[in-house]
């Protein structure tokens, strides 16, 4: 019984835990764009995630293998280098586009100025990890985060014309303006799959010491907990298509997408709606730093690990406390944290083939895997993604430029 | 080492995790040191650790940069301390014995000096 409640609580977390900055503003630009006609894109990205996560995860356990260490493993020092340059780089935009996030919510909230919110955030999130255990971070960000299943409510009772909602998840293509539905789904392709959340997952799993007895959470938290979270995905599109597109209104500040809440439901839905993001978008900046620091870490072989103690890892601690002084620098230029985050969600997928590759790798390398290696489903769904990959990592950055990041 | 105790260096040792007999995390198998010469058995002798040893396996002008960048600093591990070579490589002596890790010791009590670590 005990068991069971720890799977759930993980599920919760991992639910909280999907939803960014970047999942935000993809799917609620898409649903003020196309209405519900992206819906499909949405499950696409989760299935890659689930993917990917279940078979890092699987490594995680079983080999003790985080992504990072499978990258230098197996593309060797100069190509895996290329893929940590590129990682990281796109690991601390997106960590600024959170940071951004957060005093954009806080300002939503309070009022108070907005590069003061910058500091408030950027020392809160310090204070929290240094403090805070690994597991208590994870879940009390990802279950405060569950806020947003307001969203949900509010998708309901905007009344959307639901056999229009269903059609959406049937895969198709926008004949109208072919380019800029392209563009909207490499970013929520990007979005679903974004690179920290594996890097994150997989290190996590590392940290809390799984073994092959746990690879059936390691299941349930892929596929429920990630299955879960396109879920609020769904309804952060179904909400703006319901509400954005007929009024022609283009979500362009967090404060709109938060109204998508408060028109329905009022200040309550309001009030879940910001405290919501906070929480998701704090989370995610909490995983993507973590992440900048596993991914230096064990490229380069140091001491790692939350668990290990901030001095027992001293390397790694420097790292994220650097890490988190940048993001904050970034964010402090006075850079729009929503065109950031296009950045970082676009660059994010242009890198995705340098992280999915090895994690595929390992997985099938039975010396390290013995009979937990990769079967017929996890390939088929393993290759199937990476083919997905390449074609959206190729395509992401022309659909930018000619697309002028959607604007058509 | 596989079961039919034959070792893959290329991907079974070359840039995998040292751990130490403490288990904690001390560098990775930068480069091989191999003896012997060409038609004649060829031997490991040992594992080469730090900067000056993954230095020269970059291309020409990164290994330039990286050696203006870096101290060309180099930690042999002899092979005789290895115990074992799965998905990490398990050595038999602790970190600070093989000279390995200095860099996390070295900051490790500037980080310590910080309230709640």
């Amino acid at each position: 019984m005990k068991r069971i409640f720890e799977v759930a609580l993980g599920i919760l977390a991992a639910i909280g835990g999907f939803v960014d900055i970047g999942d935000i503003v993809f799917n609620t630009a898409a649903g003020a764009t196309f209405g519900y006609g992206l819906l499909w894109v949405v499950v696409l990205g989760v299935g890659g995630i689930i993917t990917y996560s279940e078979m890092c995860g699987r490594v995680a356990a079983v080999s003790k293998q985080p992504v990072f260490d499978a990258v230098r493993e197996r593309l060797g020092l100069a190509t895996g280098l290329v893929a940590l340059v590129a990682a990281q780089i796109v690991n601390l935009l997106t960590l600024a586009a959170e940071v951004g996030g957060i005093a954009l919510t806080l300002q939503l909230l309070s009022g108070l100025p907005y590069r003061a919110l910058i500091l408030l955030g950027v020392l809160a999130l310090a204070v929290v990890i240094w403090v805070l255990p690994f597991g208590w971070i994870e879940r009390v960000f990802g279950y405060v985060g569950l806020c947003l299943l307001v969203f949900a409510v509010a998708a309901i009772k905007l009344h959307p014309d639901w056999g229009e909602v269903a059609k959406g998840f049937v895969p198709h293509v926008n004949t109208e303006s072919p380019l800029v539905y392209g563009y909207f789904a490499v970013g929520l392709l990007g979005a679903a799959m974004t690179p920290y959340e594996v890097y994150f997952y997989s290190s996590g799993a590392v940290e809390e010491g799984w073994t092959p007895k746990d690879l059936g959470i390691n299941k349930a938290n892929a596929i429920i907990g990630y299955g879960l979270g396109g879920f609020l995905s769904f309804a952060l599109m179904i909400t703006a298509g319901a509400l954005f597109l007929p009024l022609g209104i283009e979500p362009e500040l967090l404060g709109t997408v938060a109204l998508g809440a408060e028109v329905p439901l009022g200040q309550i839905g309001l009030i879940l709606a910001l405290v919501g993001t906070l929480f998701a978008v704090g989370g995610a900046a909490i995983d993507t730093c973590f992440s900048g620091a596993y991914n230096l870490a064990q490229f380069l072989g140091w001491e790692w690990g939350k668990y290990r103690g901030e001095a027992r890892a001293p390397r790694f601690t420097l790292t994220w406390l650097v890490l988190l002084a940048l993001g904050f620098c970034i964010v402090m230029t006075g850079i729009d944290p929503i065109l950031l985050t296009e950045y970082s969600v676009i660059f994010s997928v242009v890198a995705l083939p340098f992280t999915y590759i090895p994690i595929l790798l390992v997985a099938n390398d039975k010396s390290h895997m013995e009979r937990y290696a990769n079967g017929r489903v996890a390939n088929t769904l393993g290759l199937f993604y990476l083919l997905v990959i390449l074609v959206v990592s190729l395509t992401a950055i022309p659909l930018m430029l000619l697309t002028n990041m959607g604007q058509g | 080492m596989s079961t039919s105790g034959e070792l893959d260096l290329a991907y079974g040792v070359l840039d995998h995790q040292l751990v130490d007999s403490e288990g904690r995390r001390c560098g990775k198998v930068d480069d091989l040191e191999l003896e012997g010469k060409a038609g004649a058995e060829l031997r490991i002798t040992a594992l080469l650790v730090g900067p000056g040893a993954w230095r020269g396996r970059l291309p020409g002008p990164f290994a330039r940069l990286a050696g203006r960048l870096f101290a060309r600093k180099l930690v042999r591990v002899p092979w005789d301390v290895v115990e074992s070579a799965e998905a990490a490589v398990h050595l038999g002596k602790t970190a600070s014995e093989l000279g390995l890790g200095r860099g996390d010791d070295r900051w490790r009590k500037r980080i310590a000096r910080i309230p709640g670590s």
